[in-house]
């Protein structure tokens, strides 16, 4: 047997249940995203209901993003590279489906305990203190089959996309862990909460996800053009200032808290910069303007392209307004959140939705339809830009304090994507529901593991 | 790895020590070049499992201690501290939650008031008046020193100073400088031989009242807030987005009514407001609750009818008593009808405005039969929730109260005349200072 189809066979029902989660928790998302900024058109509507306020449904739906969606997604393509980097099996799939099963009940409790009035009232971990732990040990599992993987790699060299995974799913469970216990078990008094949570969301963003975003890029741009990856002592210089430099900083100036935060937050998001444009010239010098090696490659690998470019843009912006001066005019309006989500949906999750059109035919034996992947790739992209970009721009126009007119185009973009995501979550499980049936390659699956995705 | 780069490396983890985790110099530079040894001179290389996770579990305790333990060592000693409120009453400062507040804090909590409004007053800018005290001795000196900043700066002197300085007395000689121009101001009197004093004020538009002249003014606090305002909040819910206005100060700004009010339906405070309404937080009030905190919100049509007990067969109406506009009260007669030979006057079920009269005098009518439509109120009041929330609301004024990091205005104290020694006490340490030789 092909080494390649072998390893595929390993991931099979470990990935696929992981990224069929996640492309649940994104439709979930996309449906609560739209109910809130219904919100803003219409300020008397489910005025009734206490499990509809903005103030829920808004931090529901982005634990539900970046949670549900983008961490398992992420799971889901780090354990396919580690496997493949590694010209490895998977070890202890079972870890995956098992630790996924625990993700996936601590993000609905979460979910479900910040939409019943539960919510931590931090802003980056909004859920009940007592999913933590859930979450916790859920990732480790997960982490423990990744880390097995990547030490039972053939050759010895690890290469960046490696070591960018590697480091990712190292640095989420120390953070959650560090997070939790000083937030919730040593009961961090007054701001110094804060200040975990934002270290917190610093670390989440800045370390977690741009790893999980880069490691895929730095594993798929030169595999897709056919190419080496030009620069590893440049990869090696990213990985190591913006591990330093991301995991430090993101306190907005002007906070309640002593003015070395904010100012130390300046100096980070300079130095995390330098990190970013090495990253961003390996990256650049590899694919140096080629096509994808293979046309079938090539919608994967343009997405991928587009995410890139998206990543160096908002970093641009994002040193720019982390000086104390253009940082206070930004500060407070809704600039900052639509280029979270514009980072989180933009970046990360066209990253990794690009990464799973790579992946799922490998896994399944069947590939999504061709027409129903343009159609909700398109969605997407319309999507996640219609959302975020009107929303940031009439934020710096408005100010804070006002409900800029962007919310009111912002919505268009929500509703495409819903339509995308649902259109993606409907030809996943057209897909695999086709994969069962007319082939033979999940029968041995479906036939060992009654889980839940057999009968999805 | 290069040379080059692990010598970058290495300066930045010498930086990282000495800036962030403040250590001392002679350390720092021996984790530099440590740095430098491992990353460069004996080629550590990225292949190995353990290397990776000893360099990862190094930048993590790097990065928890350099901005987590750090900021919570420094915080950790804050106390009640001692201020006064704008009457002059001294008190400790910050005042716990008191009674239904602690509950309204979780209300607040659970229901994301958060992810609208702040509650973290800040300031924008910093700017600085000086001051300056002239002898007799020096007085034309310093007013030449005066008369040099102005041709220096190109900057007004204030009016004070542009009157002629007064002998002997503290005269502001700078209005709002920026920093270097205090400086400089500072360096020329000082050099003339007066007395100088540096005052900080903060600006910003949430710090500046609203009015004529201020027009972005917001007026939601006299001082920024400071990690002292937030030592009982469980957790501080600062926000970091305004969708709605700060809250930091809002008790100061608000009565009990107009919050309520602004929670069941904003738009009854003004129109164009596109805050959600939260219903949720009220109930329906019944008929007969007359009490202060029912609030009417709106109006919806409703139809009334004769009632259905008020007799048998075609009743004649004598007359309508009222017309279509009119605002009438519950119970006040609407039309009047023969019944069995008398004369009765039907009520009105509800409190509201005529909109449509169905009937008109002379009409023949019967029992259940509609005889107008009017727009009646809706009429709500609040729920547990909702007044806890409110009195949280109204326990919120941090920002009204001085603070030493957090002055509503600086005291001018960098020349001011040092307190003499008791000499009671002076005795004592010189004894105590001879019994230690």
């Amino acid at each position: 047997m092909d080494p390649r189809e072998a390893v595929d066979r390993s991931c099979r029902g470990p990935v696929l249940f992981l990224a069929f989660s996640a492309v649940a928790w994104l439709l979930v998302y996309s449906l609560f995203a739209l109910l809130a900024g219904v919100k803003v058109h219409a300020s008397g509507m489910m005025a009734d209901s206490a499990w509809l306020a903005y103030g829920r449904i808004q931090p529901a739906s982005q634990l539900a993003l970046q949670f549900g969606f983008l961490v398992q997604l992420g799971l889901a393509v780090s354990a396919w590279i580690l496997s493949h980097r590694g010209k490895t099996v998977l070890v202890d799939g079972g870890y995956l489906i098992f630790g996924g099963m625990l993700w996936n009940a601590g993000v609905t409790l979460g979910f479900l305990g910040i939409l019943a009035g539960n919510a931590s009232g931090l802003e980056g971990l909004q859920m009940p203190g007592k999913v933590l732990p859930l979450l916790f040990f859920g990732f480790v599992l997960v982490g423990l089959s990744l880390v097995q993987t990547n030490n039972r790699r053939t050759d010895e060299e690890m290469s960046p996309a490696q070591w960018f995974l590697f480091a990712a799913t190292l640095w989420l469970p120390w953070v959650l862990a560090g997070s939790y216990l000083l937030i919730h078990f040593f009961h961090a008094k007054g701001v110094v909460a804060n200040i975990v949570d934002w270290w917190f969301i610093q670390n989440f963003a800045r370390v977690y996800l741009t790893f999980v975003g880069l490691g895929t890029l730095f594993h798929f741009l030169p595999a897709l053009s056919g190419r080496q990856l030009v620069g590893r002592g440049h990869a090696q210089f990213a990985f190591w200032v913006m591990l330093l430099f991301g995991s430090v900083g993101g306190v907005s100036p002007g906070a309640p808290v002593p003015a070395w935060l904010p100012a130390l937050s300046t100096v980070t998001a300079v130095f995390y910069f330098f990190g970013v444009i090495a990253a961003w010239v390996s990256l650049k010098r590899t694919i140096n303007a080629a096509a994808a090696a293979n046309d079938a490659d090539s919608l994967v690998y343009n997405l991928m392209r587009l995410a890139a470019l998206v990543f160096i843009s908002i970093s641009v912006v994002n040193v720019f307004f982390a000086f104390p001066g253009p940082g206070s005019t930004a500060e407070f309006t809704t600039y900052g959140p639509a280029m979270e989500l514009l980072f989180n949906l933009g970046f990360v999750g066209l990253t990794l939705i690009a990464a799973l059109y790579h992946i799922f035919p490998r896994l399944a034996g069947m590939d999504f339809s061709p027409r129903m992947t343009r159609i909700q790739t398109t969605a997407i992209v319309l999507g996640f830009f219609g959302a975020t970009l009107p929303t940031a721009l009439g934020g710096l126009m408005s100010g804070d304090a006002e409900l800029g007119s962007g919310f009111y185009f912002a919505s268009l973009g929500d509703v495409f994507l819903f339509a995308g995501s649902l259109i993606l979550f409907l030809n996943f499980l057209g897909a695999i529901w086709f994969a069962m049936k007319n082939c033979e390659c999940l029968a041995d699956f479906s036939g060992k593991a009654k889980t839940k995705e057999a009968s999805a | 790895m290069t040379i080059g780069l692990s010598f970058l490396l290495g300066l930045l983890a010498s930086s990282v020590s000495y800036f962030m985790l403040g250590l001392w110099w002679p350390v720092a530079v021996v984790v530099g070049l440590f740095a430098w040894l491992a990353f460069g001179l004996l080629d550590v290389k990225m292949d190995s499992t353990f290397t990776l996770l000893g360099g990862l579990f190094l930048v993590f305790c790097v990065s928890l201690s350099a901005m987590v333990f750090r900021a919570s060592d420094q915080l950790s000693g804050l106390q009640y501290i001692d201020t006064q409120s704008e009457d002059g009453i001294e008190f400790r400062y910050p005042v716990p939650l008191l009674g239904n507040a602690r509950y309204g804090e979780a209300v607040y909590k659970a229901n994301g008031c958060a992810a609208c409004h702040t509650q973290q007053v800040t300031h924008e800018s910093v700017v600085l008046d000086v001051k300056a005290l002239a002898g007799e001795k020096n007085h034309a000196a310093v007013q030449e020193a005066i008369s040099r900043f102005r041709n220096v700066t190109g900057r007004d002197a204030s009016s004070g100073a542009a009157l002629g300085l007064p002998i002997g007395e503290w005269e502001t000689v700078v209005n709002g400088a920026n920093a270097a121009d205090a400086s400089k101001a500072r360096n020329f009197l000082a050099a003339a031989g007066a007395s100088v004093d540096v005052q900080v004020r903060f600006r910003g538009e949430d710090l500046t009242q609203h009015d004529l002249l201020n027009p972005r003014g917001r007026g939601w606090g006299k001082r920024r807030s400071v990690a002292q305002d937030y030592l009982f909040a469980e957790p501080p819910m600062l926000g970091s987005v305004r969708i709605g206005p700060d809250l930091a100060n809002v008790g100061a700004r608000h009565s009990r009514d107009v919050l309520t009010r602004i929670l069941l339906n904003p738009k009854i405070i003004r129109k164009d407001n596109k805050m959600p309404q939260h219903r949720f937080l009220f109930e329906k009030a019944d008929e007969d609750d007359q009490g202060q905190h029912i609030i009417n919100d709106g109006y919806v049509p409703e139809g009334v009818k004769l009632p259905p007990d008020v007799g048998m067969g075609d009743i004649k109406i004598i007359k309508v008593l009222v017309a279509e506009d009119d605002l009438i009260e519950k119970g006040k007669p609407i039309v009047s009808v023969k019944l069995e030979e008398t004369q009765v006057d039907i009520p009105s079920p509800f409190e509201g405005i005529i909109k449509e009269l169905k009937v008109s005098s002379g009409d023949t009518v019967k029992a259940g039969d509609l005889v107008l439509i009017m727009d009646v109120a809706e009429r709500y009041k609040p729920t547990k929730d909702a007044e806890a929330l409110v009195d949280y609301l109204l326990s919120l004024k941090s920002a009204n109260y001085p603070l030493p990091e957090a002055p509503i205005y600086q005291p001018y104290t960098s020349s001011m005349p040092k307190p003499a020694p008791a000499p009671a006490e002076a005795a004592d340490a010189t004894k105590a200072d001879e019994a230690g030789k």
